[in-house]
């Protein structure tokens, strides 16, 4: 192509139907394939993001924390608005993150969730805000769509996938699923052309992930025996040496 | 020298109505003295007009006008006041000082070039005691007891000149001057009523007769004799006290009087170079529910960073305040600085996108202060190989906060902080070694499995890994964790309890891998 031509296509305002639309600020996924479908090159900062998931566990976070390490080394927080389960600090500091940064809200009412949400995503100090809320009202999600522009904050709402029916205000919406040991992410909505196949990553080397995967694993039952000899005595050899 | 005198002549008055916004006090107000009998110290214009005067009894100010709102004199009050607006006059001047009971006196001479002028800087100073809700009078004069009788006298042109005193001086009754009693009495009759007489008269004589203090104020008024004031240093501790005018039900109505004493404490912290932490607002109750034991209800806030900015102040008072409940009518707001933090000054931005970083109110703080402390967290790792031990929730402004902690009485910061810091890294960093694998969500209870896998194998990813600790302190643990998969693909970290032999221990889930 005419290198003119190019920089002309380049122009943001200008965008092709088979392309992705320029995203105006982004951060890096951490996964080359995920980045490559995103528009932008990454996470979109100042918008939210839905991310679909059937069931907690599948690696879902481990997808996201390449992305809030890097935001908390740009020194901007990180709030998770009442997440599922108590988020465990050594896996986190394990993972890159300093928990000491990462607010999170708990024990509060849907009203207070709702409300303390907007905040972080309005609040320019923050990089990213995550929420379990399982919401539909329309107007609401429009109005966190509007404060996460406002913020330039990444905002990231977790959901069911029944959920996928009803319209939705945030410009990037992916369904993930496992898909043996790895993580299928299909990109449902995004500000592009659509992409039929799910793109698949491979979380065992993603921070947070467990480490020493085995190839194939042990199938068991209740009765399986497991013997530590075998193993790593990790506590109780520390726990051994503290004592002594 | 060249000093200025604030005379605040409604001083016993605007203690009280300054807690209302002004024209919320439309019914007679007077402020009384104690005593058997007491009288009337002080008016507000519907009392006037209803025709109570000063030094009435308040049985003839109650026949006049039978709704008037009382109080008794409160002179706590009035000389926190005074200290308030000498306070404020610190912002002109380094060298403020309190005349009491009812002026303050500020040498500005150093000052007026730096404010622009006389005729900038003279209209400020009064505008620093009405802001606050007194009335004041202003004069300047080239001595500081001449200035507080210039005042005291209504004689509102400046005079800076030495030569011009004597002259302006002269007209003036002696009576403005702090002689005692008996001394007006004598001078009186002796047919010396004002200052002029007083100067003309042969100062032996005078002195003999009515005692050298007299002579001494006299010419100290006029400059020839030195007249030192001591100087007003804002005390370490910020506790102000507010009184009603009268006693307020609704916390809407307190807003004003709160604004109000937010204000002197921002003045407060900016005279000391400090920033707020914590800061509390005590609502006293009127005195028939504090004698039924009802304590004043307290409101505690916490900033996330130290802050001085009576906006913001105000941002997150008005927040916690929307959430107090009051059990009884309050008579009297108290604000006390429980903890600060010093607090540079802050550069303006030459151009307008560097104002652009600046935060109003931290967002930690918002939330804080909208859902209470217990629903906003941070996390830290503890050094314990139990994992339900090894990490626990903090509160995310001691977290931030740490490096610059600093009791308002406290000693010099420098060391305490590179010590708090250093501890604060050492805290966080070392638990990261642990090389197993760690589940992101934590369950708080571990969930028995039961006979969850009988159906479909779960597959056994990783482990063993032996945890046994804890014997010293009774919740000793001895399990083998491993991380599974379920059949529905997700990974979870699950143990077998060993602590009642090995081998037949029950299966628990205790982690997810998200």
């Amino acid at each position: 192509m005419n290198p003119a031509l190019a920089r002309l296509l380049s122009h943001p305002a200008i965008w092709r139907g088979d392309d992705c639309a320029p995203e105006p600020a982004s951060v890096a996924t951490g996964f080359h394939d995920l980045d490559a479908a995103l528009p932008g090159g990454g996470w979109p900062r100042g918008a939210l993001t839905e991310l679909l998931l059937e069931r907690e566990g599948i690696g879902e976070l481990r997808l996201t924390l390449p992305a809030l390490a890097r935001l908390q080394a740009e020194g901007r927080s990180i709030v998770w608005v009442t997440p599922p389960y108590r988020p465990y600090a050594p896996a986190l500091a394990a993972a890159g993150l300093d928990p000491a940064r990462l607010i999170i809200v708990h024990d509060c009412t849907k009203a207070e969730a709702s409300w303390a949400y907007e905040q972080a995503l309005r609040a320019p100090e923050c990089g990213a805000a995550f929420a379990w809320m399982h919401t539909h009202d329309e107007r609401v999600l429009r109005r966190l769509q509007m404060a996460a522009r406002e913020g330039r904050t990444w905002g990231v709402l977790w959901r069911r996938p029944g959920q996928r029916a009803s319209a939705t205000a945030a410009p990037l919406r992916l369904a993930l699923a496992p898909m043996q040991g790895r993580l299928a992410v299909r990109v449902l909505k995004r500000r592009g052309a659509e992409l039929a196949a799910p793109i698949v990553l491979d979380l065992a080397r993603a921070p947070g992930a467990p480490l020493y995967p085995l190839p194939d694993g042990v199938p068991f039952s209740r009765r399986t025996s497991t013997s530590v000899s075998q193993g790593r005595r990790h506590g109780a050899r520390l726990a051994h040496r503290k004592a002594s | 020298m060249l000093w200025a005198c604030l005379l605040l002549p409604s001083l016993p008055l605007d203690v009280f109505a300054r807690a209302l916004a002004p024209d919320s006090i439309g019914r007679p107000f007077v402020v009384a003295s104690g005593g058997h009998y007491p009288r009337v110290v002080a008016a507000n214009a519907g009392a006037r007009a209803a025709g109570i005067r000063r030094d009435q009894l308040i049985s003839a100010a109650l026949a006049l006008a039978p709704d008037v709102a009382m109080r008794d004199r409160d002179l706590a009050a009035e000389d926190a006041a005074l200290a308030e607006v000498a306070t404020a006059l610190l912002a002109f001047t380094p060298n403020a000082s309190l005349a009491r009971p009812d002026a303050v006196l500020a040498e500005i001479e150093g000052s007026v070039r730096l404010f622009g002028g006389l005729q900038r800087l003279l209209p400020q100073l009064p505008a620093q005691a009405r802001s606050r809700g007194y009335g004041a009078m202003l004069a300047l004069a080239p001595t500081s007891t001449a200035a507080l009788l210039l005042a005291r006298a209504g004689h509102s042109l400046p005079v800076q000149d030495h030569a011009a005193l004597p002259a302006t001086l002269a007209p003036l009754s002696l009576a403005l001057l702090d002689f005692d009693v008996d001394t007006l009495a004598g001078l009186k009759a002796a047919g010396i009523t004002t200052f002029g007489a007083a100067r003309g008269l042969p100062r032996a004589g005078l002195a003999r007769r009515f005692g050298q203090s007299v002579v001494d104020t006299l010419d100290r008024a006029l400059g020839l004799a030195p007249d030192p004031r001591e100087p007003y240093v804002p005390p370490p501790h910020f506790e102000r006290r507010l009184p009603l005018p009268s006693p307020v039900d609704s916390v809407e109505a307190l807003g004003f009087g709160v604004n109000r004493l937010v204000n002197d404490f921002a003045s407060w912290l900016l005279m000391r170079g400090l920033g707020a932490v914590r800061m509390s607002l005590s609502l006293v109750h009127e005195r028939y529910v504090r004698e039924r034991g009802t304590p004043p209800t307290v409101a505690t806030f916490a900033l996330g960073a130290p802050a001085r900015a009576p906006a913001h102040l105000h941002a997150v008072l008005r927040e916690r305040l929307a959430r107090v409940a009051l059990p009884a009518p309050v008579e009297a707001i108290v604000l006390t600085s429980d903890e600060t933090a010093p607090l540079a000054s802050r550069n303006l931005g030459l151009l307008p996108e560097d104002e652009a970083g600046t935060v109003v109110v931290p967002l930690v703080e918002r939330l804080r202060s909208r859902l209470g402390d217990h629903a906003v967290a941070t996390l830290a790792a503890q050094a314990e190989h139990r994992p339900e031990y090894a990490a626990s929730e903090t509160s995310p402004a001691l977290s931030q906060r740490a490096p610059s902690r600093m009791r308002t009485a406290g000693a010099p910061a420098r060391p305490s902080r590179s010590r708090n810091a250093k501890a604060a890294t050492r805290n966080t960093k070392a638990p990261a070694v642990i090389g197993a694998p760690r589940p992101i969500w934590l369950l708080d209870e571990a969930r028995p499995l039961g006979v969850v896998f009988e159906a479909k194998p779960w597959i056994l990813r990783d482990g063993p890994e032996r945890i046994e600790s804890g014997w010293w302190d009774g919740r000793d643990c001895r399990r083998d964790y491993f991380v599974a998969e379920t059949p529905q693909g997700e990974i979870v970290w699950i143990y077998r309890d060993h602590r009642y032999g090995t081998d037949d221990g029950e299966w628990f889930l205790h982690g997810v891998f998200a």
